[in-house]
C-alpha cells in the first residue's frame, strides 16, 4: 500500500459547514490504475486534492507509505511522492514542450517525450503552439518526469476528443502498469472508468456514509 | 530547471510585463537621482555688486545660511535663556508679556580663518587678505564729515573702520577706485597704523604721521580710547558704496587700518568679525582651474558664497531659497508613489500568474522559492532599466533642477511683490540672477538610487506576494 486516506473528513466552511467527504477510508497500491467516480459535487476532486497535498482535511488523515503526509510536510509530499496532471493542462505558457517536460525534475526529457508520443518538431516549440491532445501527453510526461510513485489526474480527458482521449486513457494504464506507478484517475467519462484496475465511486459523501463502492 | 533559468526565460519571452517595469523603474530611478541630484546642485549665481576683483576670489557668510545656524541653535536652546556657539537668546517680560531678545556675536557671524588658510593653500592661490566688517567707532579728537541737512539723531555719530590684512588686496584699492594720494599703505604686520580720506585730513588738518583717538560708538563714557597713527591719506574716484545709511558710514568717514585695530575699539580685542577673504590667483590663465581647485577644498562650503571675478557665486542649493527642501520633499514623494505603483504592478504579474503560481505550487515548490523567482526576474529588469537611467541621469538632473530654481526664483519675485511697501531693508537689497545650475550625479548618489530601487521592489514584491500566495494551492487552482 501507498497511499492512503483513512477516516477523512473534509467540510467546507464557505457553505455553511456542509461535509463533503464524511469519513472516508480508501487504499492505493503501486502498479495499479484507479479511478474515482461520483456525481457532481460528490466530493471526487476534493479526495484526490486531499491525496495531493493540496489541501489539508478537517477530519483523518492522509498516509503515505504508512506515514502521515503532514509529518513531512504537504510541500514535501508535493515534491516527492505524487504527482499532478490537470483538465487543463497546466503548462507553463512562456516554455517549450521540452522545458515544461524539464520542470518536472528531468535533465532527459527527449525520452519521456517520446514515450508519450510528441513529435521532435515541437520539443522546442513554445508549448501552447500545440493541440490540445499534444499539450495533456506533455502534461503527462511532466508528471512522469518526477520520482514519484503516485500520480493524480484530475478529468485528464475532459477537454480531449475520442481519439485523443483514447490515447491518454492507454498512457495512463501503461504508467500503471509498464512504469509501476500509482495512478488514481477522477474522472466522469465512464469509458475511461472502465478501463480502471479499480473504480472508487463517492456517492455523496455528505449524507451516505461510507458508501465507498469498490467494483 | 532552477529558478534563475525560469526567471530569465520569463523577462525575456513576456516582454509586455517586464516591458511596464522596465519603464518603472526606469522612470522611478531617474527621478529618484534627479530629485537627490537637485537638492545637492550648485547654483551660479551673478551679483553686479560684488564682484572678486581682477584675478582673484572672494568669499563672504552666506544669508541663507546664517538664518539656518541661527534656528538651529536656537532649536538647541529649546526656550531657554543662553547662548550656544556664538548665538545668544534671552527673555524679557514687557508689560507682562514675554519676549525674546536674540542676538549674535562675533564668533557667530565671522568668516573661519581656518577656512580661509585652507583656501589660501590651495595650489595656485599666490596670497590672500582678509578684510574686516565695517565697524562703527567714535571719533575722540577729530571730527567726520556730515551732511548738515540731515537729521543726526538716529546716526551712531561716528566714523568707519575696515581692517585688513594686506590692504593692497582691499576690494576698494584693487578695483583703482581708492589710491593713495600721500604717504603709503598699511603694510601686512603693523599695528595701530590708518589711512584715512583726503577730505577727513582736509577737515582736520591731519598729516602723515598725526595719530587719531578712536572710541566705542556704544559706550561713549567708559570705553578705552585706541591711537592709530595715520601712514597715508587717499581718495576715492568714486564714492565707496556706504555699508549703511548715515553719515557714520559715508564714503569720506571710511577710515582703513590693520586688521586687528577694529576689534580693540569695538572693546572685542581677540573676537574679530572678519567680512571678506580675497584669493588672489598666481597665474590668471589658469583661473578656471585654480577656482575649481578650491571649490574641492574641503570645507563647509554651505556657510559661504565664493564670488569670482564675474560676480559669479556659486550657491549650495541648501541656500537657495528652499531648494533642497523641495528637493527632499519631492524624494519621499517618488518614493511613496513609487512603492504605490511597484505594489501594484507586481500584484498584476501575480494575479496574471496565477497559473504558474498554481502548477509550482502543485509541484511542491515552496511559496518562498516562487517569491524568490518572481524578485529575480524583477531585478534583472531593474538592473537594465537602472544602468540606462545612470545614463540618462546627468541630463535628466539639470532639467529638475532648472526646473526648482525656476520654480524658487518665480516663488521669491511673488514674496518680494507682497511684501512691496511692508518690509524695510537697512540696506540695498543686491540684485542676483541666476545664469546657471549645476549637477552632479555622484557615486554615492547611484548607491542611494540603487538600494532604494532594492528596498522598493522587495517591500512591493513582499506585499504583492503575501496578498497571492496567503491562499492554499488548491483554491488557487480551482479558480483557473
Amino acid at each position: 500500500m501507498i497511499l492512503e486516506a483513512k477516516n477523512v473528513e473534509y467540510t467546507y466552511k464557505s457553505q455553511k459547514e456542509r461535509k463533503v467527504l464524511d469519513n472516508i477510508s480508501v487504499r492505493f497500491e503501486e502498479k495499479k490504475f484507479y479511478t474515482i467516480i461520483g456525481t457532481s459535487g460528490a466530493g471526487k476532486t476534493t479526495l484526490l486534492s486531499l491525496l495531493a497535498g493540496l489541501d489539508s482535511p478537517t477530519g483523518g488523515t492522509i498516509l503515505y507509505e504508512g506515514r502521515d503526509i503532514l509529518t513531512k510536510g504537504l510541500n514535501y509530499h508535493r515534491k516527492h511522492h505524487v504527482s499532478l496532471v490537470f483538465q487543463e493542462y497546466n503548462l507553463i505558457d512562456y516554455l517549450t514542450t521540452e522545458e515544461n517536460v524539464k520542470l518536472g525534475g528531468t535533465d532527459n526529457p527527449e525520452e519521456l517525450l517520446l514515450k508519450v508520443n510528441i513529435p521532435q518538431e515541437a520539443w522546442k516549440r513554445n508549448v501552447m503552439k500545440l493541440s490540445g491532445g499534444q499539450q495533456q501527453r506533455v502534461a503527462i510526461a511532466r508528471a512522469l518526469a518526477s520520482d514519484a510513485k503516485v500520480l493524480l489526474a484530475d478529468e485528464p480527458t475532459g477537454n480531449l476528443d475520442n481519439q485523443n482521449a483514447m490515447e491518454i486513457i492507454g498512457l495512463l494504464k501503461r504508467t500503471a502498469h509498464k512504469l509501476g506507478k500509482c495512478v488514481i484517475v477522477v474522472t466522469h467519462d465512464k469509458h475511461l472508468a472502465s478501463e480502471a484496475d479499480e473504480v472508487i465511486q463517492i456517492i455523496d459523501g455528505q449524507t451516505e456514509r461510507n458508501t465507498l463502492g469498490i467494483k | 530547471m532552477n529558478g534563475f533559468n525560469l526567471a530569465w526565460r520569463s523577462v525575456i519571452r513576456k516582454p509586455v510585463k517586464s516591458i511596464l517595469l522596465f519603464v518603472t523603474v526606469f522612470t522611478i530611478s531617474l527621478l529618484l537621482l534627479s530629485a537627490v541630484s537637485s537638492g545637492k546642485a550648485t547654483i551660479q549665481m551673478q551679483d553686479d555688486t560684488r564682484q572678486a576683483i581682477g584675478a582673484g576670489l572672494m568669499i563672504e557668510e552666506n544669508e541663507a545660511d546664517r538664518h539656518r545656524r541661527m534656528d538651529e541653535l536656537s532649536g538647541q536652546l529649546d526656550h531657554k535663556e543662553g547662548s550656544l556657539g556664538g548665538y545668544h537668546q534671552e527673555k524679557i517680560m514687557i508689560n507682562g508679556v514675554e519676549n525674546w531678545i536674540t542676538r549674535t556675536d562675533n564668533s557667530f557671524e565671522t568668516l573661519l580663518v581656518e577656512d580661509i588658510e585652507k583656501i589660501a593653500s590651495t595650489e595656485g592661490i599666490a596670497d590672500y587678505n582678509i578684510t574686516t566688517v565695517t565697524t562703527a567707532a567714535r571719533p575722540v579728537d577729530f571730527i567726520r564729515i556730515e551732511d548738515e541737512d540731515v537729521d543726526q539723531y538716529s546716526d551712531l555719530g561716528g566714523v568707519s573702520l575696515i581692517g585688513n590684512k594686506d590692504m593692497s588686496m582691499d576690494s576698494n584699492f584693487l578695483s583703482g577706485n581708492a589710491f593713495i594720494t600721500d604717504g603709503r599703505m598699511i603694510k601686512e604686520g603693523e599695528e595701530d597704523v590708518c589711512i584715512i580720506s583726503a577730505e577727513l585730513a582736509d577737515i582736520n588738518q591731519l598729516e602723515i604721521g598725526d595719530r587719531l583717538r578712536f572710541g566705542n560708538c556704544h559706550d561713549k563714557e567708559n570705553s578705552t580710547a585706541y591711537v592709530a597713527e595715520i601712514v597715508g591719506i587717499y581718495q576715492v574716484n568714486q564714492p565707496i558704496v556706504p555699508y549703511m545709511f548715515g553719515d557714520t558710514y559715508r564714503s569720506e568717514n571710511i577710515i582703513f587700518t590693520d586688521l586687528d585695530f577694529p576689534e580693540k575699539v569695538d572693546g572685542k580685542a581677540g573676537d574679530p568679525l572678519y567680512a571678506q577673504a580675497y584669493f588672489k590667483i598666481a597665474d590668471v590663465n589658469e583661473y578656471e582651474t585654480v577656482k575649481e581647485r578650491v571649490i574641492g577644498v574641503d570645507i563647509a562650503w554651505e556657510r559661504y558664497d565664493l564670488i569670482d571675478n564675474n560676480g559669479n557665486m556659486n550657491t549650495l542649493s541648501a541656500n537657495f531659497n528652499e531648494m533642497e527642501k523641495y528637493s527632499s520633499i519631492l524624494v519621499g514623494v517618488i518614493f511613496v508613489a513609487s512603492l504605490i505603483i511597484l505594489f501594484l504592478i507586481f500584484q498584476f504579474w501575480m494575479k496574471s500568474r496565477d497559473r504558474e503560481i498554481g502548477i509550482m505550487l502543485s509541484m511542491g515548490t515552496p511559496k518562498i522559492q516562487i517569491i524568490a523567482q518572481i524578485m529575480t526576474e524583477a531585478f534583472m529588469v531593474a538592473a537594465v532599466a537602472l544602468s540606462i537611467s545612470f545614463l540618462a541621469a546627468p541630463m535628466m538632473s539639470d532639467l529638475t533642477a532648472d526646473y526648482l530654481v525656476k520654480q524658487q526664483i518665480q516663488s521669491a519675485e511673488e514674496q518680494d511683490l507682497l511684501d512691496e511697501g511692508k518690509v524695510a531693508l537697512s540696506y540695498e537689497k543686491s540684485e542676483q540672477n541666476v545664469v546657471g545650475v549645476q549637477t552632479e550625479i555622484t557615486s554615492g548618489m547611484l548607491v542611494q538610487d540603487v538600494s532604494s530601487i532594492v528596498l522598493l521592489i522587495t517591500v512591493s514584491v513582499c506585499a504583492a506576494g503575501i496578498v497571492i500566495l496567503k491562499r492554499n494551492p488548491r483554491d488557487i487552482l480551482q479558480e483557473l
